[in-house]
């Protein structure tokens, strides 16, 4: 249909034509395949009735121009508009060249989008092909080593965790996660989009783009687009799929069996206590178990798609689904994620002033979790921590248990086998808009949309006992359970939201280019959790677990509830004034309310302004080799309404504090508020200017783009410690300042030389962050409690980073007693062999008041690079990914516990005088605490990863044309094939476990995998 | 038709201006704002109980029972554990390497502040509530026994401490420390206010059993007394609990630590714990944690702390070496003993050297519900203030205001319980520093592991003698030193111990 218009139209072109002195005929090519182009456009250069022309299906055009020497100007989306001076010529074939500049693109920012090369903000973006191009399992991922300035890393390795993503730096004590917003709806996470399904992604960072989200986008803004169809696009069919094998890629090392009991043996001795019998002989040990291999597994992972778009002339459409597995290299099947999803998008135009549209998304998934990222009772800790002596299975082939290990180190495969842990989750993100145009310059589009997710939570603890003799049950407590019990949990999440945006959009005069937005927004959030527990049942079949199916429902069944909700009320304004495109403007206000604070301070303003000057389009600029350069300032201010609970700015009385009165035990009913109200609490303010330079050499071959910025957020929203005399957690408070100061720099370069394509992308970024004040009493805040040290691990204090790693500081060991007694006094029994600390206040005693921060969890930089090449239909694509100087705290070993195997270094332990000067004695009760928090377990964090390597083949056209193929992609990919690090855990991509101020422990991090596999990629 | 749309456009982004601050009005939907409650007898109920609950925390966030403090400081127990490592801060302690910055006794402290906050609330609030005054003068009588407990519990351990009457605004929170002399005097007062309208123990409904009673007041005023050395108050206060006919000592010392033995004849004042309410290792909720801690390792599934010394069970064998005091079995387990239905004590089944165990707090398997839990929450109530220590005081009491013959009486009848049947502990005959002494003695094996030992030491000004040898220093040990937390949370208003 399109094809008939474009006839009558060229026809009345040419009807037109009357005057026209030459006719030139050509054909228009690409030089990206050297194929026809079809459907360029073709006009005149200043022709007064605007004749031109369109390519038809081989590229050919003929047109007559008015004199010898017409411009012609060719132009087509996607390619760079050329203009060629006829200049005699009756043919003229011309090449066009793919539009290598990025600045042309259009990128969404909030309420809006806008030409790349006028945005006067800081701001990142990641397209489809990039997303698609390493199989990931998370959106978040895609953002890693992408984005300058974001970083991004893994909680856990565990299929279907969450990544913690960080703009620009820790931002607040608080959460620091930035706001997603999916096809305009903000969402609560993104466990349930499926990353295909992403057309493209805009990350927000300076707080002039962000501040157009004002409350909320203080940590940054992801903006991200879901693929629809486009108009008159013929329907397209794609399918994608690969399946891969995961496998561990590190091992720690640990002692083996006769090594452990040469050394447990000298423990025993050196604490005055008789070793076992069995340790006297340990040759006969041999190997023994490796716990490690017993818990590692490969495992499967795969992924099909199938998306289906198009559009007519009024109509676009685009449907998808998705199915993802995953299990995990520790506990396969028990850790296993399940992922279906599907897609709707479409949109129609009603009338011409009328556009109605809607975008659903459905998602449904399965995570089996096994217990993870803590040193007291995962698979994990244990199998690091078990006695390699312990067999996995006694002889008649049920599990064995240890006859040294108590408390938490249980068999870490029997922990797997009786791990019964479901989440089901199913998320329903769906939104209905109308456009309606006013006038030509004058829209309002309104927005209905929710995300609703229903997640069902089963956890079955069945029994077992992993006793010799059932009669005796001589198994200790943490080898058996005797009682089994279950809980079913359900949680309710629903935002709804309602927005009304109003655009008004015009160039006057040619010159003077001006958008304003005037919205207003509406958010209610919801969360409900309900669930009930019961024990004793009669069948220990996981299948046969329900609360009400016990011998005793009526003793033993307990339910709890829980609700609570927020809401955010919101109006927002900005401008946009480009002047000749090359001085650009913008400003921003917004004025947001949040119910999580009293009528004190509900409401607050966010403000924001900034500017662009693109010099090179100045007349003065001569420098050829530099084609686009951009000069962006700008300055905001953001807010952030804090996580956690929903009514800070009040007590809140709640029942549970209860107590036992009569003879019959009953509890009673008690009352109180346990945390302290604050009616005074407000908006935290992030106050962040930006300075940034875009720069375009060589027509697009490399592109820069450089960003500084100091970011200061103040008045941060924070539990900071009050004194115990108050009674109650401490309340709520506007207190401490962080600054972040840092620098972003990404580069990309393209070439193409005949059948050879590559391109070079790379971005850095350094971020410091310092603590400038806690606030009240000054007290610093301590956590990331560490079971083996028996301390907190970190301090937040000021003149430090974040979460700084806190103890004490080592020197050497003592090589005799005349050492010991010479140094400070440590311990009453502490004897040469032991490690000497640093008495930092000279008191002659080492006790608390000798820890420093020992340790940065916090990169001095942040880097990912990655390279394309295509040769004749192959292309391999390389992704790194890094970070560089951040200090990880390894607390892998139970050293409070005397019984755990430990790492082989200790085989170079202090034996005598001069035998070591770093590898303290072994002794079983530690009398010096040689396992005290200190810098003996901080270790270089710094990784260089091979995130993904691909190699794949594009069929060529003239086969799969055969059966109707438009494309066929065939590929093989690795995953975390190489990491460069000097850490000794399993693995140095260790996000934030255990809350905001637990950067880098490690207290058994679930490892990340190596992947292989194959994939293909068809589309009709 | 588009200019219809725009004027309602319009009104629509005006008129919403104005529902923004009713948008955003959002009551918390579970609980209620302090505010908007306490307006019936029931939330004044439910408020006394949330008090009551205070006295139930144990581990939040570490531990800090009594025994930590009343026993393993003195020479009756040792730590115990895996090792010395486990809970390192309490070895530190207990070897009178005492550090300032410990969590344990910032766990004390801010476990003692929430109590005196909850009883503060119920003081503060409950009064306008319209109710019937009898029960409201209980509940208020209740709050502030359970203030006194706790402000005794403090001003024993810390010495001085920031005297807190009130619910605090953010303001406040900085007040400096108050001599222990006024912390004293306040409790007097407090429970001089409250004796008068609290019940006595058979007053109370069976199903309030566990409820402060009048004879709870009296007898830790006469506590206070004794510390105080005010001995005419303390004789004449005990006497009051005597003549009130509500105690007897139960004729089985043995069945006290039963199950069946809580909340019986002797019993006064009892922190009330219950199994199977569903706790977790944080929270044990109505249940403690004190059984577990104190059970053997290995096959008993515990984790062996409290380990009496061999000097505690000497003094078992201190009047008859031969002949053992008759409470030592129901005080410690020794190799061989039978642990309830958990098996037979063998060093090879705990798994460690250890000859000696705690039984006060044992329970056996039958007795708690496991749910789910390798590590159950145990249902053992806390028998704080015992009929036995009260007469004991009376005894002592008695002596120092120079009544020797009350002062043996009272004695005499602990010994006569304790002896039973047998011709065990005859009756004491002695006079002068002897009957003192034989006084002290009783205390220490009737209320052994009870949490007593370490504050009478210091009360009776013993401490050095007995403790010296352990470490113990006089005018630094006798108080334990004030968080460096709280010292720094309030800038330095609290200041630290002597000595320390």
């Amino acid at each position: 249909m399109k094809f008939n218009l474009t006839l009558i139209l060229l026809f009345s072109i040419l009807a037109h034509s009357v005057f026209a002195q030459i006719t030139v005929t050509g054909i228009v090519t690409s030089s990206e395949d050297d194929e026809p182009v079809i459907g360029a456009t073709i006009e005149i250069k200043d022709a007064e009735n605007g004749e031109g022309t369109i390519t038809e299906f081989d590229g050919s055009f003929s047109l007559e121009v008015p004199k010898s020497d017409a411009v012609l100007i060719f132009s087509y989306l996607g390619l760079k508009t050329l203009e060629v001076n006829v200049a005699g010529r009756a043919e003229l074939d011309v090449v066009m060249f793919p539009e290598s500049s990025l600045l042309a693109e259009v990128v969404v920012v909030g309420y809006g989008t806008q030409k790349r090369s006028n945005i006067s903000g800081a701001v990142s973006v990641i397209k489809s092909d990039e997303i698609t191009e390493t199989p990931i399992l998370r959106t978040e991922q895609a953002l890693q080593g992408k984005a300058s300035g974001v970083l991004v890393s893994q909680n856990s390795g565990s299929p279907g965790s969450s990544l913690t993503v960080r703009v620009r730096g820790i931002g607040s004590i608080n959460g620091s996660d930035p706001l997603y917003i999916v096809d305009g709806i903000p969402v609560s996470n993104l466990d349930y989009l499926n990353p295909n399904d992403i057309e493209t992604m805009s990350i927000l960072k300076d707080a002039a783009s962000t501040a157009i989200y004002g409350s909320r986008g203080s940590n940054g803004v992801v903006l991200i687009t879901t693929k629809n169809g486009e108009k008159e696009q013929e329907g397209r069919i794609t399918y994608e799929g690969y399946f891969g094998i995961q496998s561990p890629w590190k091992k720690k090392h640990l002692l083996n069996a006769r090594e452990y009991a040469i050394i447990q043996k000298e423990a025993y001795i050196a604490a005055g206590q008789t070793p076992p019998l069995e340790f006297a002989n340990p040759d006969v040990f041999g190997e023994g178990t490796d716990w490690q291999d017993a818990i590692f597994e490969t495992a499967p992972i795969m992924s099909h798609q199938l998306g289906i778009s198009g559009g007519g002339s009024k109509t676009t459409y685009s449907v998808s689904g998705s199915y993802f597995l995953q299990d995990g290299i520790v506990g396969g099947d028990k850790a296993r994620f399940e992922r279906y999803t599907g897609r709707i998008n479409g949109q129609h135009d009603v009338k011409n002033w009328l556009t109605i549209g809607t975008n659903i998304g459905l998602s449904h998934f399965k995570r089996n979790a096994i217990p993870e990222n803590n040193e007291f009772s995962t698979p994990l800790i244990r199998a690091l921590n078990m006695d390699p002596i312990t067999p996995v299975r006694k002889f008649d082939g049920t599990y064995a248990y240890s006859l040294y290990a108590d408390t938490d180190i249980a068999n870490p495969v029997n922990q797997i086998e009786q791990t019964h842990d479901i989440w089901k989750s199913n998320t329903l993100l769906g939104s209905l808009f109308t456009d309606i145009k006013f006038m030509e310059n004058l829209s309002l589009k309104t927005i209905y949309s929710t995300e609703t997710t229903i997640a069902t939570q089963d956890l079955f603890f069945p029994r077992f006992d992993l006793s010799y003799d059932p009669i005796l049950s001589d198994a200790p407590a943490q080898e058996k359970r005797l009682e089994n019990s279950v809980i079913f949990n359900t949680y309710r999440w629903t935002t709804w939201q309602i927005e009304n945006i109003l655009t008004y959009q015009k160039t006057f005069k040619e010159k003077h280019a001006l958008t304003a937005v005037l919205a207003n927004t509406l958010i209610k959030r919801a969360h409900h959790v309900h669930g009930g527990a019961n024990s004793n049942l009669p069948s220990n079949d996981p299948d046969a677990a329900f609360i009400n199916n016990t011998i005793d429902p009526i003793e033993s069944m307990s339910t709890f509830e829980y609700a609570t909700e927020r809401a955010l009320f919101s109006y927002l304004g900005r401008i946009n004034y480009d002047l000749d495109d090359k001085y650009l403007f913008a400003a921003v206000l917004r004025y947001d309310g949040s119910s999580r604070f009293g009528p004190n301070n509900r409401f607050g303003y966010y403000p924001s302004i900034s500017t662009g000057w693109i010099i090179s389009r100045e007349n003065f600029w001569s420098i050829d080799a530099v084609s686009f350069l951009k000069l962006r300032m700008s300055w905001g201010i953001n807010g952030n309404d804090g996580a956690g609970d929903d009514y800070p700015y009040t007590a809140i009385v709640l029942p549970g504090q209860n107590y036992v009165f009569g003879p019959d035990e009953n509890i009673t009913s008690g009352s109180v508020a346990t945390v302290a109200g604050n009616p005074d609490i407000k908006w935290e303010a992030i106050i962040q200017p930006d300075v940034g330079l875009d720069i375009e050499l060589w027509d697009g071959k490399l592109n820069l783009t450089t960003d500084f910025y100091v970011k200061r957020t103040s008045g941060m929203l924070y539990e900071a410690p009050i004194p115990h005399t108050a009674g109650t957690a401490p309340p709520v408070q506007n207190v401490a300042t962080v600054r972040n100061r840092g620098w972003e720099l990404s580069a990309s370069y393209r070439e193409k030389e005949s059948d050879f394509k590559y391109s070079i992308g790379g971005n850095i970024a350094i971020v410091k962050n310092e603590v400038t004040s806690v606030g009240q009493g000054g007290e610093p805040v301590f956590s990331g409690y560490i079971q083996s040290g028996n301390s907190f691990a970190t301090i937040t204090d000021v003149g430090i980073p974040i979460a700084s790693f806190y103890g004490y500081v080592t020197d050497g060991l003592f090589q005799n007693q005349g050492e010991v007694e010479e140094h400070a006094f440590q311990s009453e029994n502490t004897a040469p062999g032991d490690i000497r600390f640093k008495d930092l206040n000279n008191d002659g005693v080492i006790n608390g008041e000798d820890r420093t921060v020992i340790g940065n969890p916090i990169p001095n930089f942040t880097y990912g690079a990655n390279i394309d090449m295509e040769y004749k239909g192959f292309d391999l694509s390389i992704f790194l990914q890094g970070v560089q100087g951040n200090d990880l705290y390894n607390g892998t070993v139970r050293y409070d516990f005397g019984y755990v195997n430990r790492p082989i270094s200790v085989l170079d332990r202090w034996t005598g005088e001069g035998t070591s000067f770093s590898e303290p004695r072994v002794n079983l009760s530690d009398p010096n605490q040689n396992a005290r928090i200190s810098d003996r377990f901080i270790e270089d964090g710094s990784y260089l990863r091979f995130k993904n390597v691909q190699l794949g083949y594009n069929l060529p056209k003239k086969w799969i044309e055969r059966v109707r193929l438009q494309k066929m992609r065939v590929y093989l990919s690795s995953q975390n094939l190489f990491t460069f690090t000097k850490y000794s855990g399993l693995d140095p991509e260790i996000g934030t476990v255990g809350g905001a101020l637990e950067i880098g422990l490690d207290r058994g991090f679930y490892p990340q995998s190596r992947t292989f596999l194959g994939g293909i990629q068809i589309s009709f | 038709m588009m200019k219809n749309i725009y004027i309602i456009l319009c009104c629509c982004l005006i008129t919403s201006w104005g529902c923004g601050d009713k948008f955003l009005d959002r009551d918390p939907l579970v609980g209620v704002t302090d505010a908007n409650y306490y307006n019936t007898a029931e939330d004044a109920v439910a408020a006394v109980n949330a008090a009551y609950a205070a006295l139930q925390f144990e581990r939040n966030p570490a531990g800090h029972f009594r025994w930590f403090w009343g026993d393993i400081m003195s020479d009756d127990s040792d730590k115990g554990g895996s090792g010395d490592n486990d809970v390192f801060e309490l070895f530190l302690l207990e070897t009178f390497q005492t550090p300032i910055n410990g969590v344990l006794l910032d766990s004390e402290w801010k476990a003692s502040y929430e109590g005196i906050y909850r009883a503060n609330v119920v003081l503060e609030k409950v009064p306008p509530i319209e109710m019937d005054e009898t029960l409201k003068n209980r509940i208020l009588s209740e709050a502030r026994f359970i203030r006194s407990y706790f402000y005794y519990n403090m001003v024993t351990i810390f010495g001085g401490v920031p005297l807190v009457d009130h619910i605090l605004a953010p303001s406040e929170y900085n007040i400096p420390r108050n001599s222990a002399d006024e912390i004293w005097d306040f409790i007097e007062e407090d429970l001089t206010t409250a004796i008068p309208n609290l019940p006595l123990k058979n007053e109370y409904a069976f199903s309030d059993m566990g409820r402060i009673t009048k004879g709870a007041a009296q007898s830790l005023l006469v506590k206070v007394y004794m510390w105080r050395q005010n001995w005419t108050q303390a004789k004449l206060m005990a006497e009051e609990v005597v003549a009130s006919g509500q105690y007897f000592l139960a004729p089985d010392f043995g069945s006290i630590y039963s199950m069946e033995g809580e909340n019986g004849p002797g019993s006064i004042f009892e922190i009330q714990f219950m199994t199977e309410s569903g706790g977790t290792w944080d929270n044990p909720n109505e249940g403690t944690l004190s059984n577990i801690f104190q059970r053997p390792r290995g096959q008993f599934d515990g984790f062996g702390f409290n380990l009496p010394t061999q000097d505690l069970i000497n003094a078992f064998f201190a009047e008859d070496p031969n002949n053992e005091d008759p409470r030592l079995r129901y005080t410690v387990f020794r190799e061989g003993d039978v642990l309830g239905d958990r098996g037979v004590f063998t060093k090879e089944a705990t798994g460690f050297p250890h000859e000696y165990y705690p039984r006060k707090f044992f329970n056996s398997k039958s007795e708690e519900a496991s749910f789910g839990d390798p590590a159950p929450n145990g249902g053992s109530n806390d028998r704080v203030i015992r009929y036995a220590d009260l007469l004991l005081m009376h005894a002592e009491a008695s002596y120092q205001t120079g009544d020797e013959s009350a002062a043996k009486n009272s004695l005499n009848m602990v010994r006569a319980r304790a002896r039973g049947n047998s011709s065990l502990l005859p009756d004491v005959t002695a006079s002068g520093q002897a009957l003192l002494d034989a006084i002290y003695h009783e205390r220490r094996v009737e209320l052994a592991l009870e949490g007593h030992r370490f504050f009478d030491l210091v009360r009776t000004g013993r401490a050095s003698a007995v403790l010296g040898p352990l470490g113990y220093v006089d005018g630094k040990h006798n108080l334990f030193p004030v968080p460096e937390s709280q010292i720094l949370a309030t800038n330095g208003a609290i200041t630290q111990n002597p000595g320390y």
